[in-house]
Parts: C-alpha cells; sequence; structure tokens
C-alpha cells in the first residue's frame, strides 16, 4: 500500500510537471473568472427574467443554477476527458523506457504496485482537475442562485469514473504494445464514436438486414465501456435529476476490472 | 552464503518470425563471494547486463535458478538490500538530484532517523552536492552517472550491481568511481561490476568472470587469469655458454633478453620440470623463475577469439 501511494505521489509530480495539467488548471480557471465576472455584472432578475417558466421564484433560480451547471460539466465530460486522455497516454510507454523501468523493477516493489501507482496516480490527477472546477461552479452558482444540490459534486465523481474506465483501457494498451498513439487512438474510438453508435443502435440496425452485423453490434454494446451513458448520468447528476439505471456503471467498472487485471497480467509476465 | 548465485541459468529470447530464438545464456553457472569486487566482462551482446536483468527479476530466466543474498529472485523483497544502476539509465527528468535520491530510498523501503543526512553524505562522496537542486534534466552524462551512482547506494545496500558504472565519466571521475567502490568494499558491501572498459575491472575486481555468447568462458582472480602458465622468466647465475642453448637445451623455446636472462615457452608444468631437470643436470644454478604475466585485456581479446574460433568451427 505504502508502495502504491508512492507511485501515485511521483505519477502526481509527473503530471504536473507535464504542461497539459497546468494547461488544464488554468483553463479551469479561466472559465471560473469568467463565470465570476459574468454573475458580478448581472443581476439575479435577469436570469429569473429569461427563464419565465412560472413556479416559485426558489425553483426558477434552482433552474437557472443548474442550466450553468450543465453548460460547464458537458463540455467537461467531453473535452476535459480529451485533454485528459491525451495526457495520460503517455504514461506507460514512458514508464517502460529502457533504463527507466529497470529502476523501479530493481526495488523491492512488486510490478501489480507498480502499475496501480501509475493508476491511481493518473485517476488522483485528473480528479483533482475535475473537482476543482466542478467544486468551484458549484460554490458559484450556490452563492448566486442560493441552489446547494449537493447532487452536482457527484458529476465530478462520475466524470472521473468515466475516466478511469477508460485509462485502464490505456494501461492496457500500453503495458501491451508500449504505444501511446496506439492507446490514444483506440480510447478516442471507444469515447467518440463507438460508445455513442452503440447506444444508439436500435436507430440504424433497422438498416441493416445482416443478423451477424446485429448480433456484433449487441455484443460489443456489453462489452464495451458504455461511456455515452456515463455522459448522460453525469448530466442528470448536474440537473438534480434522478439517475435512471446504474447498469452502464456497473458493466463499465467490470470492463474496468477485466482490463486493469489484463494490464497487470502481461505487465507481470513480460521481460524487460 | 554467496552474495549472488546462479545454477544452469539460460535465457532465450524469441525474436520474431525473422530473427527466430536467440540464447543470451546458455547452461550459465557461476557464484560470487560476499564482500568482494566481482567484474563481469564480455563483449556486447555476450549476456552480461540479461544476466543482471535476471538477478534483479527484470527479465525471467528459461531455465535454470537464481539467488541473491540467498534469496529466490524472483522474491522482490530482497532488492531491500540491493542497489542497481543501470546502463543508459532514465531517471524523472522532472526530479532534482536531492528529490531523486529521497524518492528512490522510499521506494527501496529504507528506513532511517536522518534521510537528508544520508542524501547529503552520498551528494558529497559523489561529487554532487552543489547540485542537488537542479533539475535532472539539466545534468551532463557526467553528472548522471555520479547521481546514479549515488541512488543505488542510497539504501545502504548489501549488493550492488553497475552496469557501465564509469560510461561517460572523465578520468579523475572515474578514479573516484574506484575510490567510491573500494571504500564500500572496506565495508564488506559485494559489489558486481559489468563493464567495457578491462584496465578498470583489473584494477578493482577480485574475481573476474567472462562470458562471450552466453557462455562463461573462464573465471578467477585477476592474479590467476592474467598469470601465463605457459610463459616463463628464467634467469641464471652467471652467463649460459651458447653451446649448451645450441646444444642440450636447443629443444626448449628459450630467447635471451637484454638484461641476460631468458624466456621460456612451455607446454604444461611437467615440461617446465623438465627443463629444471635438464639444466640442474648440467651443473647450472637457476636464479629465478618467475610466470610471465600478460595484461587482461590481452587475456580477454585471446580467450574470446579462441572462443569464437571454437563457436564458428
Amino acid at each position: 500500500m505504502k508502495n502504491t501511494w508512492l507511485l501515485t505521489k511521483i505519477t502526481l509530480q509527473e503530471a504536473f510537471a507535464r504542461k497539459n495539467f497546468i494547461m488544464f488548471f488554468a483553463v479551469s480557471s479561466f472559465i471560473i473568472l469568467i463565470i465570476i465576472a459574468v454573475f458580478a455584472s448581472t443581476d439575479l432578475t435577469n436570469y429569473t427574467n429569461i427563464s419565465q417558466m412560472g413556479g416559485d421564484q426558489f425553483d426558477l433560480r434552482r433552474k437557472v443554477a443548474q442550466f450553468f451547471r450543465v453548460l460547464i460539466i458537458m463540455p467537461l465530460f467531453g473535452g476535459g476527458l480529451f485533454l485528459a486522455i491525451f495526457s495520460v497516454s503517455s504514461f506507460i510507454p514512458a514508464l517502460l523506457e529502457k533504463g527507466n523501468i529497470d529502476v523501479f523493477l530493481s526495488k523491492p516493489i512488486s510490478r501489480t504496485q507498480l502499475l496501480l501507482g501509475k493508476y491511481f496516480g493518473g485517476i488522483l490527477v485528473v480528479f483533482l482537475n475535475v473537482a476543482y472546477l466542478v467544486v468551484a461552479i458549484w460554490i458559484l452558482t450556490g452563492v448566486k442562485f442560493g441552489a446547494w444540490e449537493a447532487d452536482f459534486l457527484l458529476s465530478a465523481v462520475s466524470i472521473t469514473f468515466t475516466f478511469a474506465v477508460l485509462y485502464a483501457l490505456i494501461i492496457l494498451i500500453g503495458v501491451a504494445t508500449q504505444s501511446s498513439v496506439l492507446a490514444m487512438m483506440l480510447t478516442y474510438l471507444i469515447f467518440f464514436i463507438l460508445s455513442p453508435l452503440l447506444l444508439a443502435r436500435d436507430k440504424w440496425e433497422t438498416l441493416i438486414k445482416s443478423d451477424l452485423v446485429k448480433s456484433i453490434a449487441d455484443m460489443l454494446y456489453y462489452i464495451i465501456p458504455k461511456t455515452s451513458e456515463l455522459g448522460t448520468i453525469t448530466k442528470d447528476l448536474a440537473l438534480g435529476n434522478p439517475v435512471d439505471s446504474f447498469q452502464p456503471v456497473i458493466s463499465s467498472s467490470l470492463f474496468l476490472i477485466l482490463t486493469l487485471w489484463l494490464g497487470i497480467f502481461i505487465f507481470n509476465k513480460k521481460d524487460y | 552464503m554467496h552474495a549472488v548465485e546462479v545454477n544452469n541459468l539460460t535465457k532465450i529470447y524469441s525474436g520474431g518470425m525473422k530473427s527466430g530464438r536467440i540464447a543470451a545464456l546458455k547452461n550459465f553457472s557461476l557464484n560470487v563471494e560476499e564482500g568482494k569486487i566481482f567484474g563481469l566482462l564480455g563483449p556486447n551482446g555476450a549476456g552480461k547486463t540479461t544476466l543482471i536483468k535476471i538477478l534483479l527479476g527484470i527479465t525471467s530466466a528459461t531455465h535454470g535458478d537464481a539467488k541473491i543474498l540467498g534469496s529466490d529472485v524472483s522474491d522482490y523483497h530482497i532488492k531491500k538490500h540491493v542497489g542497481y544502476l543501470p546502463e543508459n539509465h532514465k531517471f524523472p527528468s522532472y526530479l532534482t538530484g536531492e528529490q531523486l535520491l529521497k524518492f528512490i530510498a522510499d521506494l527501496s523501503g529504507y528506513e532511517t532517523g536522518n534521510i537528508n543526512g544520508r542524501i547529503d553524505e552520498l551528494l558529497e562522496m559523489v561529487a554532487m552536492f552543489k547540485w542537488k537542486k537542479t533539475k535532472i534534466k539539466k545534468y551532463s552524462k557526467g553528472m548522471m552517472q555520479r547521481i546514479g551512482l549515488a541512488q543505488a547506494m542510497i539504501n545502504d545496500p548489501d549488493l550492488i550491481f553497475l552496469d557501465e558504472p564509469t560510461d561517460g565519466v572523465d578520468p579523475i571521475g572515474r578514479k573516484e568511481i574506484r575510490d567510491i567502490l573500494s571504500h564500500l568494499k572496506s565495508k564488506g558491501k559485494t559489489i558486481f561490476v559489468n563493464s567495457h572498459l578491462l584496465s578498470e575491472v583489473e584494477v578493482i575486481s577480485d574475481r573476474v568472470a567472462i562470458l562471450n555468447k552466453g557462455e562463461l568462458i573462464t573465471e578467477g582472480t585477476v592474479d590467476d587469469l592474467t598469470s601465463n602458465r605457459e610463459l616463463y622468466r628464467i634467469s641464471f647465475e652467471g652467463d649460459l655458454p651458447e653451446t649448451i642453448l645450441t646444444g642440450e637445451l636447443a629443444e626448449y623455446s628459450l630467447n635471451r633478453l637484454e638484461d641476460k636472462s631468458y624466456t621460456l615457452k612451455v607446454t604444461n608444468v611437467n615440461s617446465l620440470n623438465d627443463f629444471i631437470d635438464r639444466v640442474r643436470a648440467l651443473h647450472l644454478n637457476i636464479h629465478s623463475i618467475v610466470p610471465q604475466k600478460s595484461s587482461l585485456e590481452d587475456m580477454f581479446i585471446s580467450l574470446i577469439k579462441e572462443s569464437n574460433g571454437k563457436n564458428n568451427k
């Protein structure tokens, strides 16, 4: 446990040494400053007039607060995860570089601890960045509109969980191929193309006659992590809506465990 | 207990469809005594680094057993007592020298009340103290070797593996590294050195092994290996008459040297004793017989050529 934490810490240091995460932090700060400026320069009645949705004042305020939260959270889910995947995809290939991996493997730590340290380190970096923005938005919208729904804070966990699932895949591909480009491309393929496509398979499957293709699509739907549905859950949390189904969380967790286990298994068998 | 015990170790790399299988080590056996400096020599691709990597669990053996400090190499806990300086190492470039040593000490499970004192002591020892707050990415090749040596010693290990420790280091730095190794030996540490620099290994090592194409060619003390058993320097009381040289002793390969002594080349020790008997029978007095030494480099080149010749047959 101590070794894993040490490696998690060094991964944090590595992440901050790379400019990507500093950039991410700077962008988050910039967004926070813009929102502060917008909130400071406008009167609360402007928002309630815009809504024109009837109901009591508090309900209107809450809806405007939710509007701002979704406005930030959904681009964070897509864009933030895009940047995070880009940043961590080189972690494992860099670890496995000749001359670097030798140093780590010559120490009294198991390979499993080493890989888990890298894994948790990456997750912690993303969580800190996401939590920074989410908590800041929650405080700002809370102060401005008096809406303090704590469920919104769970969207930081939901985004981090989605990242953790994809990062397990990055680890597996990184260990198996030592290619950051391949790890990044496959992860983007799942996140941006396959997952949305498979979620909407009911719509396009009617155009396809082959049962085999339909069966493959169905099978892939259950195998591949359901990042699109995780996006929907994140949006529901931002809006304060109840989460309809935890099935995407369960199946994505299984994917995470399986890919991470496979990554550790291959890492334990490889010669360096 | 030996610091390193290797029995019938074989490592075969699968080189893919084109290159096939490559045997990096073939039935290799070796023991390294505790408290000694052991030099492993061999040309490029001999299997030296593969052996170290197997001993440290970085690479697995195809067959055979290997132990360090009495424990099987698969037991990673034993590495708490081991230090390692890899060849062409890459330390996290975003750390300073001081941070690196702290990190490696933590990773090595080194627990002491005064880690900062230990770090400063080692940085002083490798002449890197004034660079301790500088990021590693700014270090030169020589500085990287020095900090590498410091990290290999940070956990006060009993066994230290050094792969080309003086690579990229200037002559003064090499001398300093040799002194550090001698100091470690005086503290009872075992040091296992891989090096191309034969003259250095000759100076520092208690024992030496030569590896070629995955096979152990020879092993012994530097004195043993460099003593040429076939060549002796002989001096007699007074001059040896020319008639005896060309007459009774004509069958021996004797060459006169400038100081009136002779070199004698014999095929084995029995031939040497035959020669002595013959000389004594002639009532000549032998003043001295000294086996001649070749340098480690001469011996290395001759053994590798011989080994390659055998393998090519």
